[in-house]
């Protein structure tokens, strides 16, 4: 591998590096989402970061209604496990 | 006899000696591949599906520790959300190690790799057959839920086989000794599912080859990634060892880092001088740096 060559790949590599690091950092620390309760006469609204988001689409516990906004699928206790 | 047998041991020995980091490492992949197991069967019942792993485990699966990045991508396009958090994790890691993930800690690799010590016939895919990996990461990951929602018959984790062998079976089978009505998945995931069963006996890592997504998206990485395999051309013999040595039919001489690649390291069993595992960092003088990278 040519010298050229090499410095090019350490080029892309930061800069992905840094890419995927700075994705990270926004998902985890300022990325958050509005989501409403299951029952449409609940005006409570949720606050959900991105890693409980994570958390809530793993297990199926979020969909997008009809009118397009995000809701939850229970109330109460979680389920376990996703159903798909 | 005995002492042909001894100069042949010897020969190893030293060139494992002088092989370099794949021949340290090769001889140790299955277990490196076991012991991650640790990792993501999830033993101390931790359950850290705030995050994703960066493996091909259903995180439906009672023993999943973290969440499956693939299931995640597909669940946030349905919602309408980029999923910055796994992107970013995904992208820095491929960066990192491109597909070396596929072939040295995923567990259903693994899973495939030991179907594949069973001795029946072993079939050849063609080349081409790798591609289908982008159609399902389009199509099955980002535009079914996209355009159709989480509830489509070809959403990911509807018809993934992973979710099924880990969550589905052990399902039916508890709810069949309970006496309770079974729940079946639906046709098309039990298809693939007893397709995927019979396939990995007569083709190595076939769910690897032609569908998994995650491998599709780490194989993009594969040509810039830090660490890499490669090529010194002046010290190849041309034996075309390596072409058999390759489970995935790559010809490791044209093309080391090929997208195909897992970085499984079984070509350079045939000369670990002429191919070897590379990182970007070494020092542009080192000995094992005076190469020809293709």
């Amino acid at each position: 591998m040519s010298l050229t060559d090499k410095k090019t790949k350490i080029v892309i590599f930061c800069l992905l590096t840094l890419l995927g690091v700075v994705l990270f950092v926004y998902g985890v620390g300022f990325h958050s989402t509005n989501i409403l309760p299951q029952q449409k006469d609940d005006l409570t609204i949720l606050t959900a970061s991105e890693p409980a988001l994570i958390k809530e689409v793993s297990i199926g516990g979020v969909t997008r209604d009809t009118s397009g906004e995000l809701r939850r699928t229970y109330t109460g206790q979680p389920p376990k496990f996703c159903p798909t | 006899m005995v002492a042909m047998v001894k100069k042949t041991k010897l020969n190893n020995l030293a060139r494992r000696a002088s092989g370099g980091l794949a021949a340290k490492l090769l001889p140790w992949r299955m277990w490196i591949q076991t012991a991650f197991l640790l990792v993501w069967l999830d033993p101390l019942g931790l359950r850290l599906h705030t995050m994703c792993g960066p493996v091909f485990h259903c995180y439906a699966c009672p023993l999943a520790t973290f969440a499956c990045p693939i299931g995640v991508i597909a669940q946030f396009t349905a919602i309408g959300i980029f999923p910055f958090v796994t992107v970013g994790f995904l992208v820095a890691l491929g960066a990192l190690f491109g597909s070396a993930f596929c072939g040295w800690v995923c567990p259903f690799g693994l899973l495939q790799d030991l179907a594949a010590k069973v001795p029946t016939p072993k079939f050849r895919l063609p080349k081409w057959i790798g591609h289908l990996r982008y159609v399902v990461l389009i199509g099955t990951v980002l535009a079914v839920p996209y355009f159709f929602g989480e509830s489509h018959p070809l959403f990911i984790c509807r018809v993934c086989p992973a979710g099924a062998l880990e969550k589905a079976v052990p399902d039916m089978v508890q709810q069949a000794f309970a006496g309770r009505q079974i729940a079946w998945p639906n046709a098309l995931k039990l298809t693939i599912l007893v397709l995927f069963l019979v396939a990995i006996f007569f083709v190595k890592r076939p769910w690897c080859r032609l569908l998994c997504p995650l491998g599709a998206i780490f194989s993009l990485f594969n040509r810039i990634s830090a660490f890499f395999m490669r090529f010194d051309s002046d010290k190849c013999t041309h034996c075309l060892q390596c072409h058999k040595f390759c489970e995935y039919d790559i010809e490791p001489e044209k093309n080391p880092n090929d997208l195909r690649c897992i970085r499984c390291l079984e070509c350079t069993r045939c000369n670990f001088d002429a191919l070897n595992f590379a990182s970007t960092f070494e020092h542009p003088y080192s000995k094992s740096n005076e190469t020809n990278n293709r």
